[in-house]
């Protein structure tokens, strides 16, 4: 009964941790590298526009004739994305073809990274993500 | 009549007893109403609240916090921790050096009060109504303050919740806002990856006020006995961006935990995506 009893709580311990490891949150962004920024061509799969971080799927590659790869990469909130960087709800579809420069997950087994510029092919927009950048003087 | 008996005599004194009895619960209900008259703590305001407000300060649009002082702030005005959180924090400030980043506010928990003025990357609005301002914020549906301004005290039943019980009142053009009863698991936190339950009896003043036309500063003075070592002040900016208009938008941050599909059945829904330990979304392995 008491080993029930404590593969039970072992098994609840687990499932709190599984529960913290995916709950959303304010979070730092160190766990990404801004040493390096990594520039990947691709396909738009899905923009979410969402707070707390909006994100963006991308099927692309790093280097011309790789293989694409699924890729998720993060920005900061809506809000400050239409502040910053000029961003839209429609910024980019579904489909689009776009070029991304980002900075890399430190765990470069994870494709992720966070966005610092995307290039739209089509159009030439140019999008980026500092939302630091809203505190500089004539943004207005 | 006249009372001779003994027993008669008792009856009398009986009678005489049960109608001072009867005379005074009758003065007790004839005291009652007033006493026990519900206390109006938000009476109908007048069309003079409302013109009231007209007199002071203009604090419309949207506020944005000034990031890169709350980043410089990290080091050139750290809270005076106590030896023990002294340790903690070093350690807090070590993982998120080496990308991986505590999550203070798993759960997307609110960032709460004082944190949410100390660290937010999100703007916020502040609403003037009689008796009350209000702030509200952008990015997360759980981010809002009231501030009581008719005049109450503090209630003298503790009731502790993430924003605190706040009281203000103005002091010519400065708000000035006294906040107790926050939870003690609320963070004190410098920014995103670092911070420490207050613990309790955590009591916050703040001095709110136009710094310039479109600069808000908020001055505050952080009491955490059971982690600082003394009070912490801090001003913290917050920026506002006249001319583009921007509106404050909603924000639910658990929606961030989600994607939105459509089922085989042609219900609209919201199934849950990956992330790392650290919060971040990242494509499937």
């Amino acid at each position: 009964m008491l080993q029930l009893l404590r593969a039970a709580g072992a098994i609840a311990a687990c499932g709190l941790v599984i529960g913290l490891s995916t709950a959303a949150a304010h979070h730092s962004a160190t766990m990404f590298d801004f040493s390096r920024t990594l520039t990947i061509t691709g396909t738009v799969v899905e923009l979410r526009w969402v707070n707390p971080h909006v994100s963006l799927s991308i099927n692309g590659a790093l280097k011309e004739g790789e293989e694409p790869e699924l890729w998720v990469l993060e920005m900061t909130s809506p809000g400050n994305l239409v502040r910053a960087g000029g961003w839209r709800r429609d910024a980019v579809k579904p489909g689009d073809k776009v070029e991304v420069d980002f900075f890399p997950l430190r765990d470069a087994e994870r494709r992720g990274g966070t966005l610092k510029k995307l290039t739209v092919a089509a159009t030439g927009e140019v999008f980026t993500a500092n939302l630091r950048e809203q505190e500089k003087p004539g943004l207005e | 009549m006249s009372i001779r008996s003994p027993a008669m005599r008792c009856g009398a004194l009986l009678a005489i007893m049960l109608a001072a009895l009867a005379m005074s619960a009758l003065c007790v209900q004839a005291a009652e109403p007033s006493r026990k008259a519900p206390t109006v703590i938000n009476p109908p305001p007048t069309a003079q609240d409302w013109a009231d407000l007209g007199k002071l300060p203009d604090w419309s649009g949207v506020w944005n916090p000034k990031i890169t002082d709350q980043d410089a702030q990290v080091a050139t005005n750290p809270p005076p921790w106590n030896e023990q959180a002294a340790r903690k924090v070093a350690q807090m400030f070590a993982e998120e050096k080496a990308g991986r980043p505590r999550l203070i506010f798993s759960g997307c928990l609110p960032e709460a009060h004082p944190s949410w003025m100390l660290i937010t990357h999100n703007a916020m609005e502040i609403l003037f109504t009689p008796g009350r301002v209000t702030l509200l914020g952008e990015a997360d549906g759980n981010r809002l303050r009231r501030i009581y301004t008719d005049g109450r005290s503090h209630p003298d039943i503790h009731d502790p919740t993430f924003h605190g019980h706040s009281i203000g009142h103005w002091e010519g053009e400065t708000l000035v806002v006294d906040t107790v009863d926050i939870l003690p698991q609320v963070p004190l936190a410098v920014n995103e990856a670092v911070g420490l339950p207050n613990n309790g009896d955590m009591h916050v003043v703040e001095r709110i006020h136009l710094a310039d036309k479109d600069i808000l500063h908020d001055d505050l003075e952080i009491v955490a006995p059971k982690i600082l070592t003394a009070p912490w002040k801090t001003t913290r900016i917050f920026f506002r961006q006249r001319a583009r208009k921007f509106d404050i938008v909603e924000g639910v941050c658990v929606q961030g935990d989600l994607a939105e599909r459509v089922a085989p059945d042609g219900d609209h829904i919201f199934v849950p995506v990956e992330k790392t330990i650290w919060g971040n979304i990242v494509a499937p392995k």
